[in-house]
């Protein structure tokens, strides 16, 4: 062989060496699966995705699916991104490190990244289905043959209700005041050391637990139905802040007896929520300030805030913040009218 | 007149945003066009005394679920209603369809369905619609023979997991006891409603048994401080041997909450402002489920 020869299968056999390290498909440089490319949109979730997967028992302890779909799900279209190079990008998709030997997977799903789906939930279904007639339990049975499925006071059924997937949170969540944003304070915030504690707050479901309870099969939209639920999104953080315009109520507040002072239906005062068709229109907890004071009516409350305020005004002294429910940085703003119409 | 409360307040977010306003005016066109600054920032002024949220009115409607037949007051709990724009007159159709709809009471459909005697016992102990009404006991499985059917698929299915299938039970019942009732009344409504959309829907709460709707966005007639608006239950409630249906109208204002209570006459007497269907709900028991 000459050396010009030499030379020019050097070349040849570089830029073939070089070639296989370029990347053939966007996949290759993506360290993220997207569920939103116009290939994977095109493919059904359960064709990737097994209800339930294998490590349910360990990972849940109910059926659901708990981990990536496995390399077959992506081989028959990524079949060649598997190899590329040292450390191919595709394979941090799933795996904590992209390595070609086997690396463990990030726990599924991952919590960290942005979220691709949101929620279809409409409470007013679900208000329908588990709304029931609840009569009161019948008093002086005790003498009395029980022949039905009555049950004695002692002893009360447990209804379904909102409590199904809202129960009272044993941890403090990350909270904020839910600062109007139509409008600006009236004078800068007086300092606040007010602080809530777990039991102030209610719980939302994370996971599948409580839906697959009704929804793992049968229903619809059963468990392997994915989009039944989820709705392809842009992608968002979703924020575990907690946000209210009154921090300092509590669903599970006591009076000096120690006996509950909230004990009424969620409907309540959450007014609207039978109604609601669709989570997304759900802005917040959505109280209407008119069920507050169907209760907190008397003169030291509401009342005693708004005539305050309008006193420091008048007399021109510093603005009186309100403080009866929200911490100051939200009793610092204007009285919305909702509130005067009391 | 003394000065409403909050005028003050109001007053002074005026100032503030007129203020504001009248700086950034200011600054564009700068201090040497006095006129056109002048005449800019009353533009913005009668700009923000016009704001819409003026322009909107909305009322508050509060339906009360105690009804009082043959001389017993009944609670109507967690019990939904619908409310449509216009009054009796305004909506004679959607009426006539509800007059004219035919439902399954809770009883029929159930022995339909070839419940068990238990099933239905259990049902009717708390006054249930479906097994999705409250949580079945361990006892419940024992007595009733489709729960114990459920829980011993579902502990096979679930890697003989019991308290998990127990959990899970009405996802191994027979889509007829499981959600069958829910989705004929549902089919039902949807018949009547032939595809009008209702303003809004609501429920009454189990305490205070009440129904509260609120941001009704109301355009009275002029010369009127209230619009016409019609309230219904769509599908019958059965109370005792009866089924109800209501639909009646109810004047909502702007300016204080509309109250509805919902009358049931006396036999042969016209309730005001009101259109009441009371049916006998047919029998249905373990001789036969056609209805007696």
């Amino acid at each position: 062989m000459t050396r010009r020869s030499a030379t020019i299968f050097a070349i040849i056999f570089g830029v073939v060496f070089a070639a296989n390290f370029l990347p053939r498909s966007s996949a290759q440089q993506r360290d993220r699966f997207s569920h939103a490319t116009a290939s994977h949109k095109k493919i059904e979730c359960a064709s990737c995705h097994k209800m339930p997967t294998s490590n349910w028992v360990a990972a849940r302890g109910y059926p659901d699916v708990a981990q990536f779909p496995g390399h077959a799900a992506c081989a028959s279209c990524h079949r060649r991104d598997f190899f590329v190079g040292n450390k191919p990008a595709f394979c941090a998709g799933c795996h904590t490190s992209a390595t070609p030997r086997s690396a463990p997977l990030f726990p599924f799903p991952v919590r960290t990244r942005s979220h691709e789906f949101s929620i279809k939930f409409p409470h007013s279904v679900h208000q329908d289905v588990i709304a029931s007639t609840k009569k009161t339990p019948p008093v002086a049975v005790a003498h009395f043959v029980n022949a039905r499925f009555t049950r004695l006071p002692d002893d009360p059924p447990s209804f379904n209700n909102c409590a199904i997937c809202h129960d009272s949170t044993k941890a403090l969540p990350k909270f904020a005041a839910r600062v109007p944003t139509e409008h600006k304070a009236l004078v800068a915030p007086d300092a606040e050391n007010f602080t809530p504690v777990a039991a102030f707050f209610k719980s939302m479901p994370s996971g599948h637990a409580s839906c697959f309870q009704c929804h793992y099969q049968g229903v619809k939209p059963a468990a392997v139905n994915c989009a039944g639920c989820h709705q392809l999104t842009s992608p968002y953080m979703a924020s575990p802040v907690v946000k209210r315009y009154s921090l300092k109520f509590s669903h599970d507040a006591v009076n000096e007896k120690g006996d509950k002072v909230h004990t009424r239906d969620c409907m309540t005062c959450h007014v609207r929520i039978a109604g609601n068709g669709d989570l997304k229109t759900l802005k917040d907890a959505d109280v209407p300030i008119m069920t507050c004071t169907a209760c907190h009516n008397h003169a030291g409350d509401l009342k005693k805030e708004l005539d305050s305020r309008a006193d420091s005004i008048d007399k021109k002294t510093p603005i009186f913040q309100c403080t009866y429910c929200h911490t100051t940085n939200v009793g610092a703003y204007p009285v919305p009218a909702s509130h005067e119409k009391q | 007149m003394p000065p409403r409360r909050g005028d003050a307040e109001k007053q002074l977010i005026f100032i503030m945003a007129a203020s504001d306003a009248h700086f950034y005016v200011g600054s564009i066109f700068g201090s040497k066009q006095m006129p056109l600054r002048l005449c800019v920032s009353a533009v913005v002024l009668v700009a923000l005394a016009c704001s819409p949220i003026d322009a909107q009115q909305i009322g508050t409607l509060e339906i009360n679920g105690r009804v009082k037949i043959d001389g017993k007051q009944e609670r109507l709990k967690r019990k939904r209603f619908y409310l449509f724009r216009g009054g009796l007159t305004a909506n004679k159709a959607l009426i006539d369809r509800i007059g004219a709809a035919e439902f399954v009471s809770r009883d029929c459909f159930y022995c339909r369905m070839n419940a068990s005697p238990e099933f239905r016992a259990w049902l009717k102990a708390e006054d249930c619609e479906s097994p999705f009404c409250r949580r079945v006991s361990a006892e419940d499985v024992a007595r009733v023979p489709e729960f114990k059917a459920a829980v011993e698929k579902g502990t096979v299915q679930l890697g003989r997991r019991p308290s998990l299938a127990q959990d899970w039970l009405t996802t191994n019942l027979t889509p007829g006891l499981r959600d069958g009732f829910y989705l004929q009344r549902k089919s039902a409504i949807e018949k009547i409603l032939a595809g009008l959309k209702p303003l809004q829907t609501g429920m009454t709460d189990s305490v205070s048994v009440k129904a509260i709707f609120i941001d009704i966005p109301v355009a009275p007639p002029t010369g009127k401080a209230t619009e016409t608006f019609l309230i219904t239950n769509l599908a019958p409630f059965e109370i005792g041997t009866k089924s109800y249906t209501w639909a009646c109208e109810v004047e909502i204002g702007a300016d204080k909450k509309a109250v509805r209570s919902l009358p049931v006459p006396e036999p042969g007497k016209r309730a005001d402002r009101c259109e009441l269907f009371v049916r006998d709900i047919p029998v249905c028991d373990a001789q036969g489920c056609t209805a007696k």
